[in-house]
């Protein structure tokens, strides 16, 4: 929640000032020219310069710095000279470049299979339709399902293949490997682990914590930073054990486990401290089995309840095994997102069209866009809706009631009875959050 | 079928230009960045744009025509599949161009081009999407920045353009059927020279041990081959001065 704070636009910015600082004449990484057998090209730069100067510039230990090199160049903002296949920083005299802007990795623009039927076209004007097994492959599979554009795809391939063959030799080797790179990192060869089945995301936190900890311009970032770190003690202070006595008493200091009875994943009446954290996010309700089993309630009430289940399977999907995946992702096609499915769910166009698009090579995070924005349909409506009720009909329970576990469990216990006069902690926390 | 041969040489006008256009975006914020490089893009783009409204507007004017028979009919829908997709990618290119253009903006000092290995002119590309033999260059020093604004009205433009062309024109693109098939793109390329196969596998990794023993066996051989070619050539020459003087 605390890196949640920063929004996607700073965290690539971060990356890709990393990018620019790298190439800094005076501070940056040294480059020397590569020689080859006809010609010489500039700026390669070795795999030992690059940890060097990470390792300088964070103040950071030579394995992290391996690490950050390693994700630099798995999604492809640098690429290997020599074993282009594999996408590792080698800490030693092993050349890399650097991508070119355009081939840099971005969520806003999807990689699309008909710029790749495009690239596997001109590589086989090139190696004289002599290509790799797995390309042969590709490029089959593409011919069938993108048949009604293939002429525009042969057209676009000679054309390109020309207008290529007017650049300096030096120049075109170099645009030749910097095409090669970035189809090795978004269609990699069958055998390779791909950075993509992890996220972009995911390796943007180490760039942050790092590139804010040094950067002074960052400034507001740390202070935003700081005071969610605050907002979040004052918010948990009273569920943290460690901090406030855990009721009726800690199972590991009294050897009397009634605390775990009452919180059971399966439980019939939910505690007061367990409700009330409930409140406090939308992430906190999900994450409880039980809050999940009595939002999914509410849901068949208002009639959304296709909004969860299309959340649980992301999930499913996102942590399940490698093997499962085509078939969840199909499932999950036919079930929620079709034209005149069972559970269809409701996300823009834009969304929709990326989803669908990005299902064609089903990974685990493809269905990562309309999650996000049914799991923000849901906080903003569903959520929202349910609290609102709570606070403003005490009548209303939309909770089968809650325990105090102070007391003796009492059924008739519910939100209401437990404010103190004045505004109630709930009220005040989603006002401040909104 | 005049009309098919005009719409087909206007598509593959735009085709071109669009192939060229994306070549000279991939150039844009390395270090084969520049001035003329802005200006060739704005001029490129423009081209574009025109030969896209020509299509258009001779597409439509096509495919508006009920009277036409069901295999010229099949025969523009393929023509309209050609120029949409063209358009779809050019639209790419340009918003993305838009982008890189305003991350790396050419005058700011601190603000390093990446050092991708590409430093020569993209001039030949650009005088070939513009059908000159050499471009000229007039633009004012700071396109770089002054371009952005109408290159933002222009995406818009091309995007109003493509929303109307999807709605006044009905056609399936996925019912078409191409007439290319599989490996069609190795034809009339085949003659194209021979001597760009040695630059490109440069790129490919070549263990350089091989290439040494390779060579100097090579050698061996090659002056063995040529001591044995000039006994032979001594020989004639003795013999055919017996036979002459004898």
């Amino acid at each position: 929640p605390l890196i949640n704070t920063i929004s996607g636009v700073v965290k690539l910015c971060i990356v890709e000032s990393v990018m620019l600082e790298m190439q800094d004449p005076k501070t940056g990484v040294k480059s020397q020219p590569q020689r080859l057998v006809i010609t010489t090209i500039p700026h390669a730069i070795t795999g030992e310069d690059i940890v060097a100067w990470l390792t300088n510039r964070y103040s950071i230990e030579a394995e992290e710095a391996w690490a950050l090199g390693t994700m630099l160049v798995a999604f492809g903002y640098i690429y290997p000279l020599q074993d282009h296949k594999r996408l590792v920083i080698k800490p030693d005299a092993s050349l890399y470049r650097f991508q070119t802007p355009y081939f840099w990795p971005a969520q806003q623009w999807p990689v699309e299979d008909t710029d790749y039927a495009i690239y596997l076209a001109k590589r086989n004007i090139r190696k004289k339709g002599i290509l790799a097994l797995y390309e042969q492959v590709q490029y089959n599979s593409l011919h069938k399902w993108m048949n009604h554009k293939w002429d525009f795809i042969v057209m676009q391939a000679k054309e390109q293949y020309r207008a290529g063959k007017e650049r300096k030799k030096p120049d075109r080797v170099v645009f030749d490997c910097q095409e090669r790179a970035y189809w090795v990192v978004h269609r990699p060869p069958p055998g390779t682990v791909s950075a993509m089945d992890y996220g972009l995301e995911r390796m943007v936190l180490k760039s942050i914590i790092l590139h804010s900890l040094q950067h002074s311009s960052c400034f507001l970032c740390l202070f935003s930073l700081f005071s969610s770190l605050v907002k979040y003690s004052v918010t948990y202070n009273k569920h943290d054990p460690f901090l406030a006595p855990c009721l009726p008493s800690n199972p590991w200091v009294t050897d009397d486990v009634t605390y775990w009875f009452l919180n059971m994943a399966n439980v019939g009446i939910p505690t007061k401290m367990r409700v009330e954290r409930w409140t406090f996010s939308f992430g906190e309700l999900l994450s409880d089995p039980r809050g999940r089993d009595d939002f999914r309630l509410f849901l068949k009430k208002e009639f959304s309840g296709e909004n969860l289940a299309f959340w649980e399977a992301c999930e499913d999907l996102k942590w399940g095994t490698a093997a499962t995946m085509n078939d969840k992702a199909q499932q999950v096609y036919k079930t929620f997102l079709t034209r005149g499915a069972p559970r269809w769910i409701n996300i823009d166009g834009k969304t929709m069209e990326v989803t669908v698009k990005g299902l064609k090579h089903p990974h685990r995070y493809v269905l990562d866009a309309a999650q996000t924005h049914i799991f923000m349909l849901m906080k903003k409506v569903s959520f929202t809706t349910l609290i609102l009720q709570a606070l403003l009909c005490p009548s209303w329970r939309p909770m089968r009631g809650s325990v105090d576990p102070a007391s003796v469990p009492s059924s008739s216990a519910s939100w209401s009875r437990r404010r103190e006069p004045g505004w109630p902690p709930v009220a005040l926390w989603t006002s401040h959050r909104s | 079928m005049g009309g098919t041969d005009e719409c087909k040489t206007m598509l593959d006008a735009l085709n071109k230009v669009t192939a060229c256009y994306r070549h000279l975006v991939i150039a844009l914020g390395s270090t084969s960045d520049s001035q003329n490089l802005r200006e060739e893009l704005k001029k490129t783009r423009k081209k574009a744009q025109e030969l896209a409204v020509a299509n258009r507007n001779k597409l439509t004017e096509l495919l508006k025509d009920k009277t036409t028979s069901k295999d010229d009919r099949a025969e523009y829908e393929r023509l309209w599949v050609l120029f949409t997709s063209s358009m779809e990618l050019l639209e790419v290119d340009m918003k993305r161009s838009l982008e890189i253009g305003q991350e790396f903006p050419l005058k700011v000092p601190t603000r390093h081009l990446i050092q991708t290995g590409m430093t020569g002119s993209t001039t030949t590309v650009a005088a070939r999407a513009m059908s000159v033999q050499n471009m000229k260059y007039d633009a004012d020093s700071n396109i770089d920045t002054a371009d952005l604004k109408e290159l933002q009205a222009e995406i818009t433009q091309v995007g109003q353009m493509m929303e109307e062309m999807e709605m006044k024109v009905q056609v399936a693109p996925w019912a078409v059927e191409a007439k290319q098939e599989a490996g069609a793109e190795l034809k009339s390329t085949l003659s194209v020279g021979n001597s760009s196969v040695g630059v490109i596998s440069i790129c490919e990794e070549e263990p350089k041990d091989e290439i040494d023993e390779g060579g100097d066996n090579n050698g061996m051989i090659t002056c063995i081959a040529g001591f044995i070619f000039v006994a032979i050539v001594v020989i004639a020459g003795i013999l055919g001065y017996f036979v002459i003087g004898g």
